[in-house]
């Protein structure tokens, strides 16, 4: 925890000194989160190709928006991520072709989040509380529940496109995220007390 | 409809707007409330923190080193202009509504354009660039004459028994080819515009055997230079 704590910290002032335009400071941010931006822009667009676009219009944006980032609203990494999901999701509105949710590789990330630390101390190192405690708490909920949020999440899927896609009931599928991300947020809440 | 006091049906809608199924005009509706209800806000925030630490969980390595060039050269951020790029040096100033790659075509198309009768009117443009930024090419689509005007940088050197080949990559990543470059200076091509449309993001040059590639469909050789096709 305390390394995540000084994680964000660091974010934090590396963020701040961007946004008195510090070209080091921004290429030390890109340094230490593009990896992980690069993987969240890649899961919503499954393309190398589009997902460095997303990165890179992300990047422009994070250094023209970054004087007006709120602390005290969400981590660095929080905001850096939304932008991201953004600039994703613009350029997923772009595309001919539907892409489709890689369920299997979303499970498979999951489960690697979740186990033990022998199994990649050097990926667990780099991973937030935050990140393994949503991985344990995703694998609570059933993996068609986790296959609709993801869908819904990553694709910005409506609740009828969902259910289209995984033909069952509009109803269902309402239902099912609603009580998904009900259970979710209780689990969530339950670890951050332990 | 008042939200205010009915905390279930604001954490739902708070749920929704975050992952992404609130739509139309319910999201809309949603976006008005936050903009006067700092705690509907906060609810949000605390959405996105639950959800997007799944960013996480990804074992990408880092992206490619043409990322960070790219958005260097985005913001304007790149070296000192060579000799021969006249356009960044001044003038580039009056473009500056334009991104700058835009900005930079524009400006050398203009120039280059010039002599004509008629003044292109210019629908589209590309700056291609190398691995490492280096402008090597300028592009343009001029929908008066229908025609895509292909300039090639002095410093790119193409061996005597190859031929550069202009492709148009569409957002679904398929190719197609616009034509080649005789000579590998420059070239005027005609503009259909089907290839170049809205579905076309990038455009990318390819080296390919005397006469071009042989596959219609798609570059053999390997592909040198790309940059977003911007439209004006």
């Amino acid at each position: 925890m305390t390394k995540d704590l000084e994680n964000t910290d660091l974010l934090r002032r590396l963020v701040a000194a961007v946004a008195l335009g510090d070209r080091a400071a921004f290429r030390k941010l890109y340094d230490a989160t593009s990896a992980k931006l690069f993987g969240f822009a890649l899961r919503i667009l499954r393309k190398d190709e589009l997902a460095e676009e997303a990165v890179q219009e992300a990047f422009v944006s994070i250094w023209h928006a970054a004087s007006g980032y709120q602390a005290h609203l969400a981590a660095p990494l929080t905001w850096m991520a939304t932008i991201v999901r953004n600039k994703a999701l613009d350029i997923l509105r772009r595309q001919d072709d539907t892409v489709e949710l890689d369920a299997e590789q979303f499970d498979r990330d999951m489960m690697l989040a979740i186990q033990d630390p022998a199994a990649g101390p050097h990926d667990r190192l780099q991973m937030s509380d935050e990140a393994r405690a949503l991985a344990h708490c995703m694998g609570t909920l059933e993996s068609r529940q986790r296959q609709a949020i993801g869908m819904a999440y990553f694709h910005e899927l409506s609740h009828s496109e969902v259910a289209q896609q995984l033909s069952l009931p509009i109803g269902t599928i309402k239902t099912w995220i609603r009580r998904g991300l009900d259970k979710l947020k209780n689990c969530l809440a339950k670890r951050e007390l332990a | 409809m008042n939200i205010r006091n009915n905390p279930v049906l604001r954490e739902k809608l708070a749920a929704e707007y975050v992952v992404g199924t609130l739509k139309g005009g319910a999201r809309r509706r949603f976006e008005h409330w936050l903009t006067a209800d700092a705690a509907l806000r906060a609810a949000v925030v605390e959405w996105q923190d639950r959800l997007l630490p799944v960013a996480e969980w990804s074992r990408t390595p880092a992206p490619p080193a043409r990322v960070w060039d790219g958005i260097e050269r985005r913001l304007g951020f790149a070296r000192a202009a060579r000799w021969w790029e006249f356009w960044r040096i001044d003038g580039a100033r009056v473009w500056g509504g334009l991104a700058v790659g835009a900005g930079t075509a524009a400006v050398l198309l203009a120039v280059v354009l010039a002599g004509r009768q008629q003044e292109p009117l210019l629908q589209q443009v590309a700056t291609l660039t190398d691995e490492k930024a280096q402008t090597a090419l300028v592009v343009a689509a001029d929908a008066r004459h229908g025609r895509i005007d292909v300039r090639v940088a002095d410093t790119v050197k193409v061996p005597d028994d190859r031929t550069l080949q202009l492709w148009a990559i569409t957002t679904a990543g398929k190719t197609r080819s616009l034509g080649i470059l005789p000579d590998n200076r420059h070239a005027s091509l005609r503009l259909d515009q089907r290839a170049v449309g809205a579905d076309v993001m990038l455009l990318a040059i390819s080296l390919e055997p005397k006469g071009g590639s042989p596959n219609p469909e798609a570059p053999t050789g390997p592909v040198l230079y790309k940059g977003a096709w911007v439209r004006l």
